[in-house]
């Protein structure tokens, strides 16, 4: 029997102060720099069977609501007071989504039954493997990206467990760190712990144990409720990265959305496949796995922010994940950077959500830019320096009431940027600008965010630069309903001098003494037409810098002369963008346009249906063969009806007889 | 022998606090507060205590008081036409901020339009390194070029806010000279001389909040001072300050920033010095007024210093009384949601038009009004009679969410007082959390017009044994500014290894103290004895966060860097839980406070009375699912060593505790009320 509704309005209060309490805890007791500056970390509480009930907002990444422990648990048949648990191997359950992320559980007993479990996890700054930091594109099975720790209890009633916590340490390149943030967090499952038996003495066992279920149903009344207000339908989006790999082909997320009642079903067929590189997304096929609900929490709270965060509002959805894809990959797929690729499967939510509630939700958010880091000797006190130094991030799309925020915004608003003095008290390097980059938006009614861009000197030999997320170079920040597209990221070498080098989605490079890197973020795209935007506000984002002259003639139909608006050719340019403009729905720049004007939906489904055919571990070989081909094509020819492609697979599946009997 | 008058200008209240000197009697007064004509209910105060106590103006020998006026101009955006200039190529420092957006779940989240926008910023060519080196010379064409700028926009002030100037302030000064010589009706500010502290968004927006409410608190100012003078108050005007102290009104008018939380560190201060007297060294303070409640954590007799408190939407990096503002208070209003679940605030009848009880127009159902359902109000007037109980209203209020919940009235008001106090609990433990903070080692101190009302609540709530109710919780921020010292404080970024460090520590201290002493004795005029306060901003290196050390001067003198050291590992352990011995420790900020202490009053004691008080009557009352009896007590009746067993009410001008079942309050010699649970 349910609990009454004044004592769930408590409830939930307090099962919010447990959670945010751990949160608290763990931030200030962590011992990385990279858990405070990045708050990369989360905290909460599930049921006994893995379900979360409550969630933090004021800390912590925003990636992790409705969780599902429910797989790590199951493994060990008993529990004892005092245990705690860990993972870090994206195999084993897939709760853990990618090595570096060090998941911690502990039962919580009440009268020697288990009431709920405190959980969490924390981005470690390195687990070991192949590179500093453990991530790397280029990484192609999970073996290099680091230790991984099977579900293994670090405590047992009570009592560490030496010998395993001895071979983390001997395993990572910074043992002190991952120890010190294990105690962090350990720190915090006691935090959650005592919360609860606090909570248990002040409302009763019975009230608590049925409360974490009328708290998830509360959530999941409220979602519900906030679907039906949106329209039956199949809605169809794509997008792409530009690269599958470092120097590869694009690689295609594909979502057909299903909005039927209260219920919504994410089809991911059509995306690609498992990729021989880092960025895959480790979900073993769970309908409601956790990366596969970001993007839908995120649409689902913008649109009601009173909405319960909690494993409650992710009932509402289920996800079909083909296997072998880049979505569901097979072990020993690489998947460090499958933060890379989940960006892009946001904006895909995003994109088919666009279509949902065109005047409810935004266009396009920035993506693309990187966590910049430099590793070089300080020549003024003779120390290597190893440094995250910003993240370099773009705004949020334009929005149906708003132009959308400048620099950070939408899915990226939890990081923190380093202040430039600090950058430069600390890094041997001089930063010679740090602000917005000028006409990066896409136009429209309401124009898109502003990217901010970094550009920089470095004085030392062998100064090594990464770039972790490198995207957006190519395909760009889709607009909605007139709105514009945003401008493509940007990574060159010595911009402006006779030695300019672009560096395209580059994400690691080794420079001289007296190297300039300049690096932006893609731009946000705009929401409605930009001709309908208010003469007086272009002209203000002009004397703000946002936007150019130029691009305020050519993007909005405002001419300006004498910093003064020349109403009358003005008048005349907007009616012409008027009469030219199209009534597509989105706009994805020339770039895509290009692409997909060979690599039609006809195209991508003869080619992903035929490479799903074949064994997993063949068709990231195949669909580079087949890329490869269709590329050398004679320019020209209209191949977008799928018989090209379909001719082309067959004949390279031919070529490998060994295809026909492999499984 | 005179009158010391402490007063707090509020937003609906102006509260005094005025202490004989020859009695030791303390008066207390409240007046509504003419935020349309700052000054003049100080001057209406004055006349009321006059009128009431037999206070003549020419008799006060003290006057502090602390305002919001700086904090209203920038709430309603009311400041100057404020332009910025920084270095060239870094002109987004306030568009930028710091990234992160207030809701990172809500794809809609937002930063607050900075006070100055990108139209009325200007670059500065030139560079400082981050060693304070000169890269580049200021290119005073630039300079030239924005003021005409700022001519062509009609700007009224300047804030110079470049790159590295907390190391050499050159550069500012240079530009600031040339504003002086070539537009001298131009204000301009210069962020290093504001707070000169590294991390350039922090240092700029604290720049230019100052910069923005300047002028009108200047103006503010100067027609309080005339206000007194006229008004015959021979003693010069001081003001409090967000860091607890007090300065001359004088020097408020160019050090703005000092002074937009005076209010609230007021606050903090008064209840820490009712948590010394009562003994509670570590207290938890909880200011609980209309709209909010402020919480703050006083630790061995101490408030507790940080920085960035909000002003408005805008995080001002000057040390501040650490006090974090809830948004729920006694006008927060009750709702039920689409599934049937009721929820308290973030809405609030605020004190305008109230809650309905007050009967000025509100309909909704705000906390009070569950008070007032619940039995606990409506026996008294309230806040010197300036508002009327009206318990119909407050029926009828609640009786509208009773319908949509279909429980009982009397159950609905008391439901509504506990999903209030479980959203206190909520941010509370946040807090609790954040400082490593154990609740049941602590006393709760509630003040403020809605605090002793919630008290036993919120501590049965949170697990807190001990409450005290302060003989004025209505007006504890008027008593704090009565207080307060005069205080200063000092900062010069360093950022040098601890190791090797010794000469830069002894001689950046002896230049703060150099400062120091000349703020005191010269701009303060202050002549007795100033105390000294060293500590030292300090981190591991490689961390990204400072910690506040407290250093000794023996140790800076003597160059001992392993016990300045030691200290850092302490405090770290402290904070953190953890400290690393062996790391090396770097020095970024070293700070001076210099303070000139005020002389205290020493309060009156009450004469002892009996075991138990004579109640003026008894209510019922409705809480934990019953109707109790519960005796009524005039606060001012009560004598030393009495002792009332709830459940209780005591009343008093500006404010009613309710003392629940369970609860045991004793009268301390002072008047405190001290409650055990």
């Amino acid at each position: 029997m349910a609990i009454d509704k004044i004592t769930l309005g408590i409830l939930a209060n307090h099962c919010a102060a447990a959670a945010e309490s751990m949160a608290f805890t763990l931030y200030r007791t962590a011992h990385s720099t990279f858990v405070k500056e990045t708050e990369d970390f989360t905290t909460g509480l599930t049921t006994p069977d893995g379900q979360t009930f409550a969630t933090p907002t004021d800390l912590g990444a925003t990636w992790f609501v409705g969780l599902n422990y429910g797989n790590v648990i199951r493994v060990f048949d008993d529990y004892e007071d005092g245990d705690v648990c860990m993972t870090n191997d994206p195999y084993s359950g897939y709760v853990c989504t990618h090595p570096p992320d060090m998941h911690l559980w502990k039962p919580i007993f009440h009268e020697g039954e288990i009431v709920c479990f405190a959980v969490g996890h924390v981005h470690n700054t390195d687990v070991g493997g192949a590179v500093p930091a453990s991530l790397s594109r280029t990484l192609t099975e999970v073996h290099q990206e680091g230790i991984r720790i099977p579900p293994t209890k670090l405590y047992s009633a009570g009592v560490l467990n030496q010998p395993i916590l001895d071979v983390i340490r001997t395993n990572v390149r910074v043992p002190d760190q991952n120890w010190g943030d294990l105690k962090a967090q350990v720190a915090a499952m006691n935090t959650g712990e005592r919360k609860v038996k606090e909570m248990i003495a002040r409302f009763g066992i019975e009230t608590f144990r049925q409360g974490m279920y009328d708290l998830m149903d509360y959530a999941e009344a409220q979602t519900r409720d906030l679907v039906r207000t949106l329209p039956d339908g199949v809605y169809r989006f794509a997008d792409y990265l530009d690269e599958d790999s470092a120097g590869g082909y694009p690689c295609r997320i594909a979502l057909k959305l299903t909005i039927e009642g209260d219920s919504i079903e994410f089809d991911f067929t059509g995306s690609d496949p498992q990729l021989e590189s880092s960025i895959n997304m480790p979900t073993g096929g769970d309908p409601r796995h956790i990366l596969m609900m970001v993007g839908l929490d995120y649409v689902l709270y913008s649109l009601d922010p009173s909405i319960l965060l909690n494993s409650g509002m992710t009932r509402v959805c289920h996800c079909i994940l083909p296997k072998g894809t880049i979505v569901n990959p097979e072990f020993p797929a690489a998947v460090g950077m499958r933060s890379l690729t989940e960006a892009r499967v946001m904006d895909v939510i995003f994109g088919a959500f666009a279509q949902v509630a065109p005047d409810r939700l935004a266009a396009c958010s920035a993506s693309g830019g990187p966590i910049m880091n430099v590793n070089s000797v300080d020549h003024r006190t003779g120390r290597r320096v190893v440094a995250s130094i910003d993240p370099i991030s773009g705004g949020a799309g334009g929005n149906p009431r708003e132009d959308g925020t400048d620099g950070s915004g939408a899915n990226s608003s939890f990081l923190k940027n380093t202040p430039v003095e600090i950058n430069e008290a600390e890094v041997p390097i001089r930063i010679l600008r740090y602000g917005l980059t000028k006409d990066s938006a896409g136009a429209g009614r309401y124009r898109g965010g502003l990217a901010t861009e970094l550009e920089f000197r470095v004085y030392a030999p062998n100064t090594k630069i990464t770039a972790r997320n490198r995207d957006r170079n190519r395909f760009r920040a889709w607009g909605t309903r007139g709105g514009r597209a945003g401008g493509p990221s940007s990574f060159l070498l010595n911009p402006g001098s006779n030695h300019e080098v672009n560096l395209g989605n580059t994400d690691i490079l080794t420079v001289a003494p007296g190297d300039v890197i300049k690096v932006a973020c893609g731009g946000a795209a705009g929401w409605g037409n930009p001709w309908e935007r208010p003469a007086e506000d272009v002209l203000m984002d002009v004397r703000r810098g946002f936007v150019s002259p130029e691009r305020a003639s050519q993007d909005y139909g405002v001419v300006l002369a004498n910093d003064r608006i020349d109403h009358a050719a003005t008048e005349q340019r907007r009616t012409e963008m008027k009469s030219n403009a199209s009534d597509a729905f989105f706009d994805f720049g020339s770039e895509r346009e290009e692409f997909e004007a060979v690599w039609s939906e006809a195209n991508y489904d003869v080619l992903t249906s035929g490479l799903a055919a074949l064994p997993t571990h063949w068709r990231f070989f195949i669909k580079g063969r087949v890329f490869e081909a269709v590329s050398k094509l004679d320019a020209g020819e209209p191949i977008g009806d799928g018989t090209a492609v379909e001719a082309i697979l067959r004949d390279i599946v031919a070529e490998y007889p060994q295809l026909s009997t492999a499984n | 022998m005179g009158y010391r008058i402490g007063v707090d200008i509020g937003g609906t209240f102006t509260d005094f606090c005025a202490f004989d000197e020859a009695t030791k009697a303390v008066h207390t007064l409240k007046v509504l507060s003419t935020p349309d004509r700052p000054g003049e209910e100080v001057v209406q105060g004055l006349v009321a205590l006059q009128d009431r106590y037999g206070i003549a103006p020419s008799e006060v020998s003290y006057f502090t008081h602390g305002t919001t006026v700086g904090v209203n101009t920038v709430i309603q955006r009311k400041g100057v036409n404020l332009c910025l200039f920084t270095t060239k190529n870094f002109e987004d420092v306030l568009e930028v901020a710091r990234l992160k957006m207030p809701d990172p779940y809500d794809l809609f989240s937002r930063r607050p339009v900075p006070l100055v926008t990108k139209e009325k910023v200007f670059q500065i060519g030139g560079r400082i390194l981050a060693d304070g080196s000169e890269d580049v010379p200021v290119d005073e064409d630039s300079v030239r070029a924005a003021i005409a700028g700022v001519r062509d926009i009609g700007g009224e002030a300047i804030v110079v806010a470049l790159l590295h100037a907390y190391r050499n302030a050159a550069h500012e000064h240079r530009v600031r000279d040339i504003v002086k010589a070539e537009a001298p009706d131009l204000a301009v500010i210069c962020a290093c001389d504001v707070w000169p502290v590294i991390r350039e968004y922090e240092r700029t927006v604290t720049a230019v909040v100052a910069g923005y409410v300047q002028p009108r608190v200047a103006d503010y100012l100067t027609a309080l001072e005339q206000s007194l003078e006229r008004a015959g108050v021979p003693a010069v005007p001081m003001i409090t300050k967000s860091n607890g102290g007090v300065m001359s009104a004088a020097l408020g008018k160019t050090q703005c920033a000092q002074m937009l939380l005076s209010g609230t560190a007021a606050g903090v201060i008064g209840a820490s010095y009712v948590a010394r007297m009562t003994g509670s060294a570590n207290t938890m303070s909880i200011d609980i007024g209309g709209t909010s409640a402020d919480v703050a954590f006083i630790r061995d007799g101490e408030p507790q210093y940080g920085v960035g408190e909000m002003i408005g939407e805008f995080p001002i990096h000057i040390p501040t009384v650490s006090v974090t503002s809830i948004g729920e208070g006694g006008g927060s209003i009750a709702w039920v949601d689409a599934q049937g679940v009721l929820k308290v605030g973030p809405e609030s009848a605020g004190s305008d038009p109230g809650p309905a009880c007050y009967g000025k127009g509100g309909t909704r159902a705000a906390i009070t009004d569950a008070f007032c359902v619940c039995g606990f109000l409506g026996q008294a007037e309230l806040g010197y009679s300036a508002v009327h109980i009206d318990t119909e209203l407050a029926r009828k209020a609640v009786g509208n969410i009773a319908a949509q919940l279909g429980l009982g009235l009397q159950e609905t008001a008391e439901a509504i007082i506990r999903v209030a106090v479980s959203g206190m609990y909520l941010e509370v433990s946040k807090l609790l959390s954040r400082y490593g903070i154990d609740p049941r080692e602590f006393t709760l101190q509630a003040f403020g017009g809605a605090g002793p009302m919630l008290a036993c609540f919120v501590a049965r709530e949170l697990g807190m044994e001990r409450i005290v109710v302060p003989t004025t919780p209505g007006v504890l921020s008027a008593f704090g500014g009565l207080i307060a010292d005069i205080k200063n404080d000092f900062i010069k970024t360093v950022y040098c290894d601890l190791d090797g460090g010794a000469e830069t520590l002894r001689d950046g201290y002896a230049a703060l103290r150099r400062d120091a002493m000349t703020w005191l004795h010269d701009e303060q005029g202050f002549a007795g004895e100033a105390t000294l306060l060293y500590t030292a901003d300090m981190r591991y290196r490689g961390q990204s966060f400072e910690i506040e050390t407290v250093l000794q001067e023996n140790w800076i003198e003597a160059g001992d860097l392993a016990a300045i050291a030691d200290a850092f590992h302490a405090e770290h352990g402290r904070v953190y839980d953890h400290a690393d011995d062996a790391a090396a420790v770097q020095a970024i900020n070293l700070r001076l406070v210099i303070v000139g202490a005020a002389p205290k009053p020493e309060l009156k004691q009450l004469p002892e009375g009996g075991q138990t008080p004579e109640p003026i009557g008894t209510m019922e009352v409705f809480y934990d699912g019953a109707t109790h009896e519960a005796a009524l007590y005039d606060r001012a009746a009560l004598l030393a060593g009495q002792r009332i067993d709830g459940p209780a009410v005591v009343q008093q001008d500006d404010c009613t505790t309710c003392i629940l079942g369970g609860f045991t309050a004793e009268i301390d010699s002072y008047g405190n009320l001290l409650l055990n649970g």
